[in-house]
């Protein structure tokens, strides 16, 4: 089990955080109900807590011993731009989900995203993006009727009027 | 004379044969789409069918069902993200099998195996449903206790040899699975003051941040190198291939259809149980599992599919629901009047046989879609990854927003995502993590009925567990499975060698 690779950058510093944080969610789990009794609702929150300030102790010891000399770089190999570019989008996207709604979010989310990764112009980016949200938004908003926030789009007259065209053909 | 009449029930109308027809091939594809589940599926569909007669909404939500436990390997198998739970398995040997230009041949198998066990688990259902309920109600809280450590363990110890890691992911997941008001005693667990917190995590969230964001951000590292191109060859498995592994597949069929019966366990555990049984009974695999062995398609698909039937034991003769699909079920037929239990079966055994007739026709639309479909949709694997990335990544927050209408949600996705990529990042395996969390209630309730019964007293649990034959043996399987993957296991073996 002992593996002998060199350490990852920022590796110390994940091992370390998830022991520190597993000792405050033990005694997170210690105040639920203490010692009280074995039955007791922080039993086994206090025994899984236990069990992860062990596991990870030892996979902290397991990597204190590791090499720490390591051709990988932290902003090449573990966070590299494109990484931090869709976490930002992501976080953007929940942001100005409720404000301005789930159609011209998508759009400029996939927009964005698409003309950052690939090497593709404009055009191509968000012709794919008005496609795809258009397409999810027709399985998603009117097959399985998941009601995404409206925004500034005025949801409820399109559809609507969507509905009219149809019971006007009939 | 009736049991054929009311076998016949849906292959003899259009309608309900169109059904189940329809259900199968949305299944297929609402398992496959990371972030959209079956559970989901089914339960959005309880609202649409509410107006219809019951055996329309059965035979719809059969077909997805069926449709949808098979569905999750596509993308196990051309993304290495799991559509669906049952399918964490198959991505360890799947993909790899995709990266060798062999995933055509992957998913021919797999289809056909999952057809395979699909029949065995309905024909457990139609043969053994009596009896394996009699087995099931024996079952004490100390069992179903074992039984969850056992699931997780076993996901810690498939995770590639680190167990130490393995098992502080399951400890996390059972950890994330408790945050809430606890609902014996209403006492708040993990929720540090907040009050965004006493409804707990959505499992959903951590599901898609997990395995949807975190791959995500972890194949943005090669976004640069060419798509992978699948390339889709010969589907059809030749009959040399699939008549080596039916005795593989006969065992593994029966460990699903056995688990699947078991409340409260289904195609998850089912398949990484008949993953561990395959590792442990395939002494030398033509591929080393883990780097595409066919024995690691086989064991999976063949027991999630078993577990379909195998679900439906408890559930028409208990009432109570082989997994988290049949619980909706079960609430799908309180909503037409019927009283799932003991008297269905007797009172109403046309809807008994036309479950088993309906999973069957279910089945064998699987295998004629599952074979026929692959190329068009192999075609939206082959989109440039720059495209397919944000797309996924789009789907997934919408999966995680549509659970509870909340961008709440959408945020834990992302906290859990970024989490699960360094975890990955690290060596951390993300499955027993899920598990875990899954498990997380079962394991709390029943640890907490066996203590109480047993008034408190570790030593009188002990005694109790030596005592009953089938806790005994469900003891000795989680000693033996830590047991074995620990240095110990090495030292007495190495002694006696």
């Amino acid at each position: 089990m002992q593996d002998n690779e060199p350490r990852r950058p920022g590796e110390l510093a994940f091992n370390i955080a998830l022991f520190l944080v597993s000792l405050f969610l033990l005694y997170s789990a210690y105040s639920i109900s203490g010692f009280e009794a074995l039955s007791a609702p922080g039993a086994v929150p206090m025994a899984t807590t236990a069990v992860m300030v062990i596991t990870a102790g030892l996979t902290l010891r397991q990597t204190l011993r590791k090499p720490a000399l390591t051709a990988e770089k932290l902003s090449r190999d573990i966070i590299p731009m494109p990484v931090i570019v869709t976490i930002a989008a992501v976080v953007l996207y929940a942001l100005l989900l409720s404000p301005l709604g789930f159609l011209p979010t998508s759009v400029l989310f996939l927009f964005g995203l698409i003309w950052y990764l690939s090497a593709r112009g404009p055009v191509f980016s968000i012709v794919v993006s008005l496609v795809t949200v258009a397409m999810i938004y027709l399985i998603f908003r009117l097959i399985f009727t998941v009601l995404m926030p409206p925004g500034i789009v005025p949801e409820g007259e399109m559809i609507a009027w969507l509905r009219g065209l149809f019971s006007a053909g009939n | 004379m009736d049991i054929l009449a009311n076998l016949l029930i849906p292959l003899l109308d259009l309608k309900l044969l169109s059904l189940i027809a329809v259900g199968t091939l949305a299944g297929i594809y609402v398992g496959a789409i990371p972030g959209l589940s079956v559970t989901m599926a089914v339960s959005i569909l309880i609202s649409f069918t509410f107006s219809w007669d019951v055996y329309p909404a059965l035979a719809l939500m059969i077909g997805i069902y069926m449709g949808g436990v098979y569905g999750g390997s596509r993308t196990a198998i051309l993304l290495n993200i799991p559509g669906a739970p049952s399918a964490i398995a198959t991505a360890m040997d799947g993909y790899p099998l995709a990266k060798k230009g062999m995933a055509g041949e992957a998913i021919g198998i797999v289809t056909v195996v999952s057809f395979f066990g699909g029949f065995i688990g309905i024909l457990a259902l139609a043969l053994f449903a009596p009896l394996l309920a009699d087995f099931a109600i024996r079952f004490q809280p100390r069992d179903y206790m074992m039984l969850a450590v056992l699931g997780i363990l076993l996901v810690g110890s498939l995770s590639g040899g680190n167990l130490v890691k393995g098992i502080f992911a399951g400890a996390l997941g059972i950890g994330i699975g408790a945050v809430g008001m606890d609902p014996l005693t209403f006492t708040e667990r993990f929720t540090f003051g907040t009050s965004a917190l006493q409804a707990g995590v959505s499992f959903v969230a951590v599901m898609i941040g997990m395995f949807g964001i975190s791959e995500g951000l972890q194949q943005l590292h090669t976004i640069n190198t060419p798509g992978v191109k699948q390339k889709i060859g010969r589907i059809v498995p030749s009959w040399s291939l699939v008549k080596k592994h039916i005795p593989l597949g006969m065992q593994t069929s029966t460990i699903g259809a056995v688990i699947g019966a078991l409340p409260g366990t289904g195609g998850d555990i089912a398949a990484l149980m008949a993953y561990d049984h395959a590792t442990r009974v395939t002494k030398n695999p033509e591929v080393p599992f883990g780097q595409g062995a066919i024995e690691g398609l086989v064991a999976p698909e063949t027991a999630n599919n078993a577990a379909v039937g195998g679900a439906f034991i408890p559930m028409l003769t208990l009432g109570i629901p082989g997994d988290a699909v049949t619980a909706i079920m079960i609430g799908a037929l309180f909503i037409h009047g019927l009283n799932p239990g003991p008297m269905l079966m007797v009172e109403q055994p046309d809807m008994f046989w036309f479950i088993v007739s309906s999973l069957t026709l279910a089945n064998i639309f699987m295998l004629i879609f599952g074979l026929t479909g692959i190329k068009t949709f192999v075609k939206i694997v082959e989109l440039p990854r720059s495209v397919l990335l944000p797309v996924i990544l789009l789907l997934s927050i919408v999966g995680a927003y549509a659970v509870n209408n909340s961008v709440t949600d959408v945020y834990w996705m992302l906290g859990f995502g970024v989490f699960g990529y360094f975890m990955k990042c690290y060596g951390y395996p993300l499955g027993p993590v899920i598990l875990g969390v899954i498990l997380s209630r079962l394991l709390d309730d029943n640890w907490r009925r066996a203590i109480i019964s047993d008034q408190e007293s570790l030593w009188m649990l002990l005694k109790g567990t030596l005592a009953s034959p089938l806790s005994l043996v469900l003891f000795a399987t989680v000693l033996l499975i830590f047991v074995s993957k620990t240095p110990i296991w090495g030292m007495i073996f190495r002694k006696k060698a």
